[in-house]
């Protein structure tokens, strides 16, 4: 029997990252109601909140894992919640953490005077990275669904936040009706996977589908996981931008004030694949299960790597230009997923790899659009155009954008080369040879459309000639994500452990947890 | 298996059979005398005043989006207080604590929504 009676104090430990956003945000929204109308700390207030919950994550980090688990294994603990604070999910509450800190750095000075509601722009980024938090950490099919439309809410909000532009709201609409539809779709499979198991918990659920002769409903059984599970990848392959759910993300990513569409390329996509993760490796992880799902993911992942490519080759708008190119990304890390059941390559297991991938990914994309963030505000434009000359106007933006390019392209020794060559090897270590070279080849397609971009920057011609001026929050988020990219990129040994070391919260259970 | 669903299906091919064939009878036999009084929009025996489709203050929509809001919320309530005992028996004064947070919250919002102007009629 189930000890209800909870323990607060692990409670308030293990939830700590998680509590601190909540009461900063909250504490947000209160100090904005007696600032109104004021220049005031609000972009600050959310810096220092994030730290905290940094800070935590960290201290979390460094706790004995013998102390932590109280001598339990992974795998008691994984039977034991609805919410896991293990490696994994601190290796995403820090992705969170460092997103909305590197987008609220880049937007400090692109928000001001666009919105009167300020003080909510930045509960929402705080909200926005709790929600991810939860996310990460579900191990309950209610937690994924709340921690999911929690995201989701948020998301809209925020790309229709300037309520004055026209595109913003139609982004926004267009994510909100896109949206509803694949979260019904999802809550749909859901149901189907508690009806099945009798329950909402996923070690429950993992049980019951390795033991078909127990589940509630047999008869249908071989049917029915498929079906839930296609249903439920239709919700997380909206939030993350995979073909063919990626109907929204070139609209949105356009309308949204720019900081946002930073925060959107970036954020939904770590936390989607990491319930994409938890629920598809822990639970229908065997081999005997992957083999419903493993087909369907692969086939998506190249459509996605060739459709977000080839769309992203046409586009006269820099920031739908991204939106593509970010829903290529989002197929390569569909790759090492596909690949998970692989063999370690260069000391990476496909999981790890596709954590060492989003964690490139992060700071690249930030880095590009805190560049982006710096000429729309500059210019009032973010077409193709208004990047015209750019080398010459602001040689510092002009040069670290060509060098998140040509990361995001995969060219060594930047951060994204080894990304793609870790999911990459993984895919050809469990002989996955089409995707590996649907995913190289789309690569060349995808320096095309960054190269057309560095052209116009270095030998196109300005419409108007004044240097451009950098706010301190976009050079100190381009710098530091420059200097990032090169560090993953020259040493990537010790982030390849962070990432290893994240997903053996993963692995031990896709393993051997059942088979006790 | 799925032959336990039949009598499911058979009783919703009547239900909707036995509709149609009614609905066809009155239109096909049933004798029209219209005039301008029976096609008048029925208001209750009352005159009919004005389209219906008429423009209604916006404002009406974000109140009805807070009654919404607070109203759920409140409903929450209720299973707490009738677990209450129960609650207080395996929980202490977690039990109390947990509801004072979600309503502290609650106040929050509500404390948001008034020094935001969003109360104000005018």
């Amino acid at each position: 029997m189930l000890d209800l009676s909870p323990d607060w104090g692990v409670i308030l430990t293990h939830f700590a990252p998680e509590l601190i956003l909540v009461i900063g945000a909250l504490g947000l929204l209160s100090y904005d109601l007696y600032v109104r109308g004021k220049d005031g700390l609000q972009p600050w207030i959310t810096l220092g909140v994030l730290l905290a919950a940094a800070l935590a994550t960290g201290w979390l980090y460094t706790m004995d894992p013998a102390e932590v688990f109280e001598g339990r294994s992974a795998g008691e603990v994984f039977r034991s919640g609805a919410f896991l604070s293990d490696s994994f999910t601190h290796f995403f509450r820090l992705m969170s953490v460092l997103t909305a800190g590197l987008v609220t750095l880049s937007g400090i000075a692109y928000m001001r005077g666009k919105t009167a509601f300020k003080g909510e722009f930045y509960a929402f980024v705080l909200f926005a990275a709790l929600a991810m938090n939860l996310m990460a950490g579900a191990n309950d099919l209610i937690v994924i669904a709340l921690g999911i439309e929690f995201l989701s809410l948020v998301s809209y909000i925020l790309t229709g936040y300037i309520r004055e532009d026209r595109l913003s709201i139609e982004g926004g609409l267009k994510y909100f009706l896109y949206g509803s539809i694949t979260s019904a779709a999802m809550l749909f499979g859901l149901t189907y996977l508690y009806g099945i198991a009798g329950s909402t918990s996923l070690p429950v659920i993992a049980e019951a589908v390795r033991q078909p002769e127990n589940l509630v409903v047999t008869h249908l059984s071989t049917f029915i996981v498929p079906a839930a599970l296609f249903l439920v990848l239709a919700g997380i392959g909206f939030k993350v931008a995979i073909a063919p759910f990626h109907q929204w993300s070139p609209d949105a990513y356009q309308g949204a004030p720019t900081p946002v569409t930073a925060f959107l390329s970036v954020g939904p996509k770590a936390a989607g694949f990491a319930v994409m993760m938890r629920l598809f490796i822990t639970v229908f992880g065997t081999p005997e299960l992957s083999a419903t799902w493993l087909g369907v993911l692969g086939a998506l992942a190249g459509l996605t790597m060739i459709l977000g490519n080839v769309a992203a080759l046409t586009q006269s708008d820099v920031k739908r230009m991204m939106a593509y190119s970010s829903i290529a990304q989002a197929g390569y890390m569909l790759v090492g997923i596909a690949a998970f059941g692989g063999t370690a390559l260069m000391g990476t297991t496909p999981l790890g790899a596709v954590l060492f991938f989003i964690l490139a990914y992060l700071f690249t994309n930030l880095g590009a659009f805190a560049v982006i963030i710096a000429v729309d505000r500059l210019t009032g434009s973010s077409s193709v155009s208004a990047f015209a000359g750019l080398s010459k106007r602001s040689p510092f933006l002009a040069i670290a954008l060509t060098i998140f390019f040509l990361s995001l392209i995969g060219i060594p020794p930047l951060s994204g080369f080894f990304g793609k060559f870790a999911v990459f090897g993984a895919a050809v270590a469990s002989d996955m040879f089409g995707l590996a070279v649907v995913g190289v080849l789309t690569g060349v397609v995808s320096a095309v459309y960054y190269f057309q971009i560095v052209k116009t920057m270095y030998f196109g011609d300005p419409a108007e000639g004044g240097a451009l001026r950098p706010s301190p929050g976009v050079v100190f988020v381009v710098a530091t994500a420059l200097v990032m990219t090169l560090i993953i990129g020259l040493v990537p040994q010790p982030f390849i452990e962070i990432a290893n070391q994240a997903v053996t919260a993963l692995e031990p259970i896709a393993g051997s947890m059942v088979a006790r | 298996m799925l032959a336990a669903f039949a009598p499911l299906a058979v009783l919703a091919a009547i239900a909707i059979g036995l509709g149609l064939i009614i609905l066809a009878f009155s239109f096909y036999i049933g004798p029209r005398d219209p005039s301008p009084v029976k096609s008048q929009t029925y208001e209750s025996g009352m005159t009919a005043l004005g389209p219906a489709q008429r423009r209604v203050p916006v404002r009406f929509y974000l109140i009805a989006t807070l009654f919404i809001l607070f109203d759920i919320e409140v409903i929450y309530l209720y299973p707490w207080a009738v677990q209450y005992r129960s609650l207080v028996a395996e929980q202490g004064w977690g039990a109390l604590a947990s509801m004072g947070v979600f309503i502290g919250v609650l106040v929050l919002g509500f404390v948001h929504v008034w020094r935001k102007g969003a109360l104000d009629w005018d």
